[in-house]
């Protein structure tokens, strides 16, 4: 069960206790900058290496599923969502490395889908101004204006509570067959829920928010 | 398990130093090599089709060039045609000029020549028949004394011969 509790790593004095997810988000962190500092140092446009073709062509990648979703227009969202993207797929799969996932955390989490949720709103009001993201509440109907309102809470709630309930009913499994049969047979359900599981909520939860932001641009 | 905490803060901190991070380090130069790399190529693109362009207008320059100076070498030709047979015609008349002349001189002197021979046969002619007169004359005076007669063609001849002597 204490598998399941995200601990304490350490207290600083001022800010209070670091929680174990913080710690190895510290971690994610710092292995990917510095692995883009290594890989990142020497870009060319002509004659490009091995390791500039696969990061250009990740990075095109990405950028072209997001233009699709979003438009042209909204361009500069998009280092934010491979951002995002980049840790939620590191994160899922940082269990394979021995570590607590961090998005086991709903801290983690809830965090993410508040930066998404302003992310959403700002975007929808720098789109059409204020006076016309407060009007689109009471569309089609004035009626439905509860339910719109609602909505600015409900969209990043469920983006927190699906990631947060797929990494840790993965988790679970994972930890509980571990327990179970410790030899070879977690291999399989590894590579379901660690990896795929892993990526496919990454996917989902920068899409859903790149939908979102496209919803609210409307 | 389920509990909010600073964690929820820190994670929003994390969330937005990583993606400073990453645009620093990831997107930028990335982003920016992309870029520049559809810059070159659609310059590239452009630099063909200019060229390829401009190389058009200078053929179709050069064509037209080429068809003025057909065209110019055609009239050359054709003045220099006309300004031949012009010097042509100039040196035929000339020499038809100069021919006429000369068959007019020639026929001039010829008849001077005749006129001259003529007038030297006539003369001629008149010698011979003053001869023929004479010694018919002498003829006539034989009976007179033909010892006289010898002695005046005696006389005669020699002064002939003196005559051509002294030429």
């Amino acid at each position: 069960m204490d598998e399941l509790s995200c601990e304490t790593v350490f207290t600083i004095p001022v800010l209070g206790e670091i929680k174990e997810s913080v710690v190895v988000t510290w971690v994610i962190m710092a292995v990917i900058v510095g692995l883009c500092i290594i890989f990142v140092r020497n870009l060319r446009v002509e004659n490009p290496g091995k390791f500039q073709l696969v990061l250009e062509s990740a990075i095109g990648w990405a950028q072209n599923f997001f233009e699709d979703v979003m438009g042209k227009e909204n361009k500069r969202y998009i280092p934010y969502l491979i951002t995002v993207l980049i840790y939620i797929g590191i994160s899922n799969i940082i269990g394979l490395f021995g570590f607590k996932p961090p998005t086991k955390d709903i801290n983690v989490t809830a965090g993410m889908a508040i930066m998404s949720m302003c992310l959403i709103e700002y975007s929808g009001i720098q789109k059409n101004g204020l006076k016309h993201w407060v009007k689109h509440f009471a569309r089609p109907v004035p009626v439905v204006a509860p339910i719109m309102v609602l909505e600015i809470v409900i969209r990043p709630l469920s983006l927190c509570m699906r990631l947060f309930g797929n990494v840790l009913g993965a988790f679970v499994i994972m930890e509980l067959l571990k327990a179970v049969v410790p030899i070879l047979v977690p291999i399989p359900f590894s590579f379901y829920f660690d990896i795929f599981d892993g990526f496919l909520q990454a996917y989902v939860f920068v899409f859903l928010t790149a939908l979102f932001m496209n919803e609210e641009q409307e | 398990m389920i509990q909010f905490n600073a964690s929820l803060l820190y994670t929003i901190i994390n969330l937005v130093v990583f993606y400073l991070l990453l645009k620093k380090f990831l997107f930028k130069p990335v982003m920016g090599i992309m870029e520049k790399r559809e810059k070159m190529i659609a310059d590239g693109l452009q630099n063909a089709s200019d060229t390829q362009d401009e190389a058009e207008k200078l053929k179709a320059e050069y064509e037209a060039a080429l068809t003025g100076a057909r065209e110019e070498s055609i009239q050359i030709v054709d003045k220099a045609r006309v300004d031949a047979k012009a010097e042509y015609d100039r040196i035929l008349s000339e020499a038809d000029e100069k021919a006429g002349t000369m068959m007019e001189t020639a026929k001039r002197t010829i008849e001077a020549e005749r006129q001259q021979t003529m007038n030297a046969l006539q003369s001629e002619i008149a010698g011979l028949a003053m001869q023929a007169a004479r010694k018919i004359v002498d003829e006539k005076t034989e009976n007179q004394g033909n010892k006289g007669i010898y002695d005046q063609f005696l006389e005669g001849v020699g002064e002939a011969h003196g005559n051509t002597d002294t030429d």
